[in-house]
């Protein structure tokens, strides 16, 4: 009888209604800028981001940061030039954070607002929708971040005297899973 | 049997007194949580308006700030991704120089084109007269003056190159992989041409016909400028490998 009473305390305390955090992560990603200049039409992309979300009390939290060299625009010379010019051994991770309400994780546009955290800077970007296919446990998820170098404050390269052009689009596609 | 009952008793007490810090911290982690809550738990202490006052200063439409945004306990960190933001300023400094270096490599290189240019384009007026071996002698100065002149320049351009600090890089790609394997053909041919060009000169001044290895000196010049130019155009042409 005390055993049965024990139990069911057991069952109903408050510990057992204590949920872990949800968390999500980053599976695979393809993230990559475009510069444009007269002569120049320029995409660089990194596999090596990482990724992490925690979901608790209705809210998911988001973290995506990926090294700044590990992004390749084909270009050696290029890329020494853009880690340089965004002070990418100063700051070497650029990094998002981004939150949803729990109940908006499984629909098939999301709404973020965006905290960018890049050479130094951080710019905030609100209402960046982003594109979700959902099969089981994996998200894959597709969107573009109107990014601009006066956004981080990152003067503009030039070649032949001519600035490439401030707008620097950050093309989005991960894929992420439900731990 | 009294001893069962005490044990069960203490057990309930310890039970209870564990279930009532869960509650508590769970309550916690709710009221640190809510955005609602923390703000209204921010405007209640003493230095809240400066803290509430800087909230509302933040513009919202992409303005780039210098702090970034007190971190809440539950966001995943830079370090739960295995990341870290540790600068290393002495890598930022290396690659400063290098691509100040860099830049002005470049601005000398497309500079040293002209008196190259202008070194080709006098050499029409640099051979000896093949009947008599005499020829328009002030033509000849003035193609040794701009191919002395190129020569000089090309040294400085390649020591703005060579001095850059090294930065480390993986496997070599695009145009400058190109720019780099040209160099075996330009430096070589920017030793050669000017002492075949003073042979060619001398023997031209003794009213000799230009002979022997001399007689290179234009094939070498024009293959040097010709590799010049392409390592030039290999990194300047949009040209993808």
């Amino acid at each position: 009888m005390k055993i049965t009473l024990l139990a069911t305390l057991l069952l109903f305390s408050p510990l057992a209604f204590t949920q872990s955090p949800e968390t999500w992560l980053l599976t695979q990603s393809t993230l990559s800028y475009h510069m444009s200049h007269p002569v120049h039409q320029v995409d660089g992309f990194s596999h090596g981001a990482r990724g992490k979300g925690v979901c608790d009390a209705g809210t998911c939290e988001f973290l995506v940061a990926a090294p700044v060299k590990s992004f390749d625009s084909g270009d050696t010379n290029r890329d020494e030039h853009m880690i340089q010019v965004t002070r990418g051994a100063d700051f070497p991770v650029v990094s998002v954070r981004f939150r949803l309400p729990e109940s908006a994780i499984n629909s098939p546009t999301l709404d973020c607002d965006l905290d960018v955290q890049f050479a130094g800077n951080t710019a905030h970007y609100t209402h960046i929708v982003f594109q979700q296919t959902i099969q089981g446990n994996t998200h894959h998820i597709t969107g573009t971040v109107p990014s601009t170098l006066t956004d981080f404050k990152i003067p503009p390269p030039s070649f032949l005297t001519v600035p490439i052009k401030n707008e620097i689009p950050v093309k989005v596609d991960s894929t992420w899973q439900r731990q | 049997m009294a001893v069962t009952q005490l044990g069960s008793k203490l057990f309930l007490a310890a039970f209870f007194a564990t279930s009532l810090t869960c509650t508590r911290a769970t309550f916690a982690q709710a009221y640190s949580s809510s955005d609602a809550t923390s703000e209204f738990t921010v405007a209640s202490l003493p230095d809240a308006p400066s803290a509430l006052l800087e909230q509302q200063q933040q513009p919202s439409q992409s303005q780039p700030q210098q702090q970034p945004p007190a971190q809440k306990p539950t966001e995943p960190s830079l370090s739960d991704l295995g990341l870290s933001n540790k600068p290393d300023p002495d890598l930022q400094a290396r690659l400063d120089r290098h691509t100040q270096m860099l830049k002005i490599h470049q601005r000398l290189g497309l500079i040293t084109l002209a008196p190259l240019a202008a070194a080709c384009i006098s050499s029409a007026a640099a051979p000896p007269d093949p009947r008599n071996g005499g020829g328009n002698t002030v033509g000849r100065d003035i193609h040794v003056g701009l191919g002395s002149l190129s020569v000089v320049m090309y040294g400085l351009t390649a020591s703005y190159a060579i001095r850059a600090p090294k930065i480390p890089e993986g496997p070599v790609k695009g145009g400058i992989k190109i720019h780099k394997y040209l160099i075996w053909i330009h430096a070589p041919g920017m030793v050669l041409t000017p002492i075949l060009g003073a042979m060619a000169f001398s023997q031209a001044n003794n009213g000799e016909k230009v002979h022997g290895i001399a007689s290179a000196h234009a094939a070498v010049a024009w293959t040097t400028v010709a590799s010049y130019t392409a390592a030039i155009v290999a990194v300047s042409w949009p040209i993808k490998l």
